[in-house]
């Protein structure tokens, strides 16, 4: 029982870091309808700003704001510097321009940083706290739950509740009948955008310290992970982004645990194929009506 | 209409005649100037060829061995190269992806027509070319990696190991825990799950009989929290480690968020302290990696005379990168090759050079002399057990030999390779 316990907290912290990244892949399926296989690549970029901006001004406060800030500005050039240019008639013109960025990207990185990996403290205790013996949640791995959870609550507030995420929802949705009612479309793709490469820099972020350390390739398997989840959870469903960070990040500590490590990206790819034999739009996703 | 079928005049035959006879006179000619005509070899270069990761994932733990084996050959050939022929390294990057370890291969045999492939990287990469190179009879040297499986000289004759193999490695560590903390501990292994694991763990087993827990890790997935916690439930005390650097980092790292103290002792694979540095930052680094075991096989005190030299050209030669275990893995590779160079003929050929290694007069630089000979494609039959104590790794006790069966773990009683002549090997 203390291991499976044990298991399931190792589990519950890996996950929400899926969760985390997998919101913003959400967060620009929704507003987009692009599922952004730069992601990754273009989150590390924000990380190594906030962690020159940590290194100079010793605050991991400022690093992690910088991050965001950085993530942001990079979502913002390469919607209006490349992706627009991408072909609307085919969504693998964006899907292939988007995997020649990642080339770029982490090239550049690598001339730049070097291919080493830096080590990045995390701002709080990353030691479990011990339950009866068994080693459950750190303090940081509380925090990454507590700002899943607020990103994913300001998230719904924004699409939910606001005019402009509304008019994000309609230009995903509907762009010609939306541009037809006054929605400036292109703008709203662009805010998609820089609001998905924010989150997705956070993420990234909050990730590394619990990894080998910073390096261009640092984001790759978050990725890979977190598009599992998203398509576990439902693409268009931020709760989904949770509940399926958590069903992946679970399933891998119990067959890790139990099974050997060898088998745990077989079990991942598995979960994959029965979710989407079984429920192709995801275990969370909205209602039929919803999907246009 | 009628030009296409005009018959060619005899003035054009006399000149597509006199064509022939001079480009008959320059392909002799050609010949003659060059007697020994072996690939990659020509009047004043040797050229030689690798595949590495260079890019991707994998650079990061690599991409610094070939950097340091270029600057080793530009010091070579700064004095005099080998036979008065300098030696041109080509690196080609295979991104640690067998399918474009293929392709580069290739090129580097059919295009840049290189003498040998020297020091190609990784088990499931150079696997994908073992074949090619020993059906075309391109000596295949010093493959970088632990694998057992590049001493075949029966059915890979042309290629030569370098690593000492991961189940040599194995046998003297568990050798010598045994002797240290003897039969009350817990012994205990986390492995990565390919051959590297495999075959470190069958050396455990063949000093050790049984162990408490064996665990793995896939490199696809950065948490072994599961594996330490179940090391840590096991009771295991005594943890051998079948990890590449990042994962000895992660493990170490892990298992001291967890509270959980063990001694742990690492394949030199993953072993190397100033990487595991860079890993674990210089703050909790130097606490974490205090007493870890590893084995090595190469010069590695900071006073001895190679690694001063290698000091040397990496600053020199190399723009004084970051001085680590790969540096001196990197340039001991590029002398041994141009030892088997230089004692493979005044004009090497591809069957000279192998001929060299097979003479067993190539001995290396190595805290024991290669074990190359007629039936031995293996470079080390044993190894050294290094520890960290204060911030400082080096060796300490014997040397210790074995075979990769099942015989016993002898102490060497010979001397380390010395440096002689600069590092410049003379024929």
């Amino acid at each position: 029982m203390d291991r499976f316990v044990f298991l399931l907290g190792t589990g519950l912290a890996r996950g929400t870091l899926f969760a985390l990244f997998a919101l913003a892949l959400v967060l620009i399926w929704r507003s987009t309808r692009i599922v952004n296989f730069a992601a990754g690549a273009m989150a590390i970029v924000g990380v190594y700003v906030g962690v020159a901006v940590t290194g100079l001004t010793g605050s991991y406060w400022l690093g992690l704001l910088a991050t965001v800030l950085a993530g942001g500005l990079v979502g913002l050039v390469v919607e209006r510097g490349l992706l627009r240019f991408a072909s609307a008639r085919s969504p693998l013109s964006g899907v292939i321009l988007a995997i020649g960025l990642v080339i770029v990207l982490q090239s550049l990185l690598g001339i730049a940083f070097g291919q080493q990996h830096t080590p990045v403290r995390a701002p709080f205790d990353d030691r479990p706290v011990q339950v009866g013996g068994v080693p459950l949640l750190s303090p940081y791995d509380v925090f990454v739950v507590v700002v899943a959870l607020g990103l994913m609550a300001a998230l719904r507030l924004l699409f939910v509740r606001t005019t402009l995420g509304l008019q994000l929802r309609a230009a995903a949705f509907e762009p010609e009948v939306s541009r037809l009612l006054g929605v400036r479309v292109a703008r709203m793709r662009t805010v998609g955008w820089v609001l998905a490469a924010a989150a997705a820099s956070l993420a990234a972020m909050l990730a590394v310290p619990k990894e080998l350390g910073l390096n261009p390739h640092a984001a790759d398997m978050l990725f890979v992970y977190a598009f599992t989840v998203a398509v576990v959870g439902g693409l268009d469903s931020p709760g989904g982004a949770l509940l399926g960070g958590l069903t992946v990040g679970v399933v891998m500590s119990l067959v890790t645990g139990y099974l050997g490590a060898t088998l745990t990206p077989v079990a991942v790819l598995a979960l994959l194929v029965v979710v989407l034999l079984v429920r192709p739009s995801g275990l969370f996703a909205a209602a039929e009506a919803r999907r246009a | 209409m009628s030009l296409l079928r005009t018959p060619p005049t005899r003035r054009h035959a006399r000149r597509t005649a006199g064509t022939f006879v001079a480009l008959a006179t320059i392909v002799a000619l050609t010949a003659c100037s060059t007697p020994a005509a072996s690939p990659g070899v020509d009047e004043d270069t040797v050229t030689i060829g690798t595949h590495t990761p260079l890019t991707g994932p994998a650079a990061a733990g690599y991409s610094s061995i070939s950097a340091a084996a270029s600057a080793y050959f530009d010091y070579l050939n700064d004095n005099g190269g080998i036979h008065g022929r300098s030696i041109e390294y080509v690196v080609k990057d295979d991104a640690y992806n067998p399918a474009t370890t293929q392709t580069v291969v290739r090129e580097l045999v059919q295009e840049h027509q290189v003498l040998a492939v020297v020091n190609g990287l990784g088990t499931p990469t150079h696997s994908a070319v073992l074949d090619y190179l020993n059906e075309n009879g391109v000596p295949d040297l010093f493959v970088a990696s632990g694998s057992p499986s590049w001493d075949q000289p029966e059915t890979y004759p042309w290629t030569f190991a370098f690593n000492a193999d991961y189940i040599t490695e194995g046998k003297v560590l568990a050798h010598h825990a045994q002797q240290t903390h003897g039969d009350d501990a817990v012994y205990c292994v986390l492995g990565q799950d390919d051959d590297f694991g495999i075959d470190f763990a069958a050396g455990l087993t063949t000093v050790l009989d049984e162990l408490a827990s064996t665990q793995t890790y896939a490199v696809s997935n950065q948490d072994v929290t599961a594996q330490i916690g179940a090391m840590q439930a096991a009771g295991c005390t005594v943890n051998f480690l079948a990890t590449v650097n990042g994962f000895t980092a992660l493990a170490l790292g892990t298992a001291a968020k967890m509270g959980y103290r063990a001694q742990w002792l690492t394949s030199s694979s993953g072993g190397d302290y100033p990487t595991l540095l860079g890993y674990l930052g210089e703050e909790n680094g130097p606490a974490l990696l205090e007493g870890l075991v590893s084995t090595n096989y190469l010069p590695f005190s900071d006073d001895d005379p190679w690694v001063e030299l290698f000091r040397r050209v990496n600053d020199e030669y190399n723009g004084g990168a970051p001085f680590t275990g790969n540096t001196i893995f990197g340039m001991s590779v590029a002398y041994t090759f141009a030892e088997a160079l230089a004692r493979a003929g005044e004009d090497p050929t591809r069957e000279s050079l192998v001929e060299a290694l097979k003479s067993g007069d190539v001995v290396g630089n190595g805290i024991l002399p290669l074990g190359f000979g007629a039936d031995s494609h293996r470079a080390f039959g044993g190894v050294g057990i290094t520890t960290v104590t204060g911030g400082v790794q080096d060796y300490v006790g014997e040397v210790w030999t074995t075979d990769n069966g099942d015989g016993e773990v002898v102490p060497y009683d010979g001397e380390a390779v010395a440096l002689e002549n600069e590092g410049i090997p003379q024929s």
